[in-house]
């Protein structure tokens, strides 16, 4: 009874042992990401939703982590969606010198990236197309939209037409730093 | 940027030309006759510049269709590749229809296509017809995902709607008044409606190298206007043509 005791304190142990590393490896770093259009917490302005011009909003973000060798960003709005988030936006292959996102990345299929994004790809959202879709909530219900960023500590050879969960798929083991910028938009 | 990419167009399209192909005489030179000034411009390229003015309406009004007319002119654009449905005559076949085989649609264009400027207007800052091409791409795109305020019911409704028959007024019978010069089916590869196909035939359009034969369902003696009318009644659903 005694050693029986004594291996399952010495399990426990392990685990926890275990558990701290990989929390240790894990657990990103906090990317701060701000943009010079939208404040956090506040309605996002209407030439960014479907009520304006349904531009993508320019990004831009700090603490990146030394290691990163390429961004990716989704935008998500979890007050919507079967299931939960409704995805707006999902662009990878960011180039790890990107301070930001320019506002405005084309829809077209065959334009080019701007020069500090050049080679990013965007992925499929909600919208069922691989570009950028402003919020277009139903009325009378304030909702949420996230900007995440994620630095990935690889080239990861992603490719084109990824959906964020084929994403998140992809990256899961290469999160080095991550961050959001959360805002809001309600229709009347 | 052209709204549907050209290859999903023609991957899509090949349904329509085939369907098409169902659908009597004389009709290919009463067409060729109405269309003979757009017939130059096509052959000349189709340059979105050769625009030709607005014929005489015969259901929509003139506003709906400019609007109209700039929908198409994005769904199946003019480029580098040849002419849409600008060329096509599409908006031409819809005003037509919409007193025949589409009146059902009359109210859902009437309150549709204003729905769609006034969100152009509200959303972009100027009616749909005088936005940039970008900016028609843009406002589409929101029409199409039901996106767009303004509608009754999803805005996706109205976009399937006008889809729909851009695709009948570019890719169906000339008859019907679309199809303007066959321009539709030339674009697609679709050699025209034959009664008889030979082995050479056969092998030729197996080579690429059957030449379009340019004519109407109804230009052969299986078809003629009564077997249009007949076939019209028994489907009773308004559609189609």
């Amino acid at each position: 009874m005694k050693s029986l005791c004594k291996v399952a304190a010495k399990s426990a142990q392990a685990i926890l042992l275990l558990g701290g590393a990989v929390a240790a490896q894990t657990a990103p770093q906090q990317i701060v990401v701000g943009s010079p259009a939208i404040t956090a917490n506040q309605p996002i302005p209407k030439d960014y939703t479907a009520d304006g011009r349904n531009v993508s909003p320019p990004l831009e973000w700090t603490n990146v982590p030394a290691s990163t060798k390429e961004l990716a960003v989704i935008c998500e709005d979890p007050d919507a969606g079967n299931p939960p988030p409704f995805v707006h936006w999902v662009i990878y292959k960011i180039p790890a010198t990107a301070k930001g996102l320019p506002e405005n990345i084309p829809f077209e299929p065959g334009a080019p990236m701007p020069a500090s994004v050049a080679g990013a790809i965007q992925g499929v959202s909600g919208f069922r197309r691989p570009i950028y879709r402003g919020p277009a909530p139903p009325p009378a219900k304030v909702h949420h939209y996230h900007f995440v960023v994620y630095a990935l500590d690889a080239d990861l050879g992603l490719k084109p037409g990824l959906s964020r969960v084929d994403l998140l798929t992809a990256i899961q083991d290469h999160i080095v730093g991550r961050g959001e910028l959360v805002a809001t938009y309600e229709r009347k | 940027m052209t709204f549907i990419s050209r290859r999903d167009l023609l991957k899509r399209a090949g349904v329509v030309g085939a369907a098409a192909a169902v659908a009597g005489p004389d009709v290919a030179r009463r067409v060729a006759a109405s269309n003979e000034a757009l017939e130059h411009q096509v052959a000349a390229g189709a340059q979105a510049s050769a625009v030709p003015g607005r014929e005489p309406l015969e259901h929509l009004t003139a506003a709906e269709s400019d609007t109209l007319e700039a929908i198409v002119a994005r769904l199946i654009p003019t480029d580098a590749h040849g002419p849409g449905a600008t060329e096509a005559r599409a908006a031409h076949y819809i005003d037509r229809a919409l007193g025949g085989a589409l009146a059902s649609s009359r109210q859902a264009y009437t309150a549709g296509l204003a729905a769609l400027d006034r969100y152009a207007r509200s959303s972009r800052g100027a009616p749909f017809a005088q936005l940039s091409q970008t900016d028609q791409d843009s406002v589409l795109i929101d029409v199409d995902t039901g996106a767009a305020t303004g509608f009754t019911g999803s805005s996706a409704v109205f976009f399937n709607l006008v889809r729909a028959h851009t695709w009948q007024g570019t890719f169906g019978d000339p008859y019907y008044g679309g199809n303007a010069n066959f321009v539709g089916w030339d674009l697609i590869g679709y050699p025209g409606i034959r009664t008889i196909v030979s082995a050479e035939d056969q092998r030729r359009l197996e080579r690429n190298e059957l030449k379009p034969n340019h004519k109407s369902a109804y230009d052969t003696d299986m078809f003629n206007k009564a077997t249009a009318r007949n076939m019209g009644q028994r489907r009773g659903d308004g559609e189609g043509a």
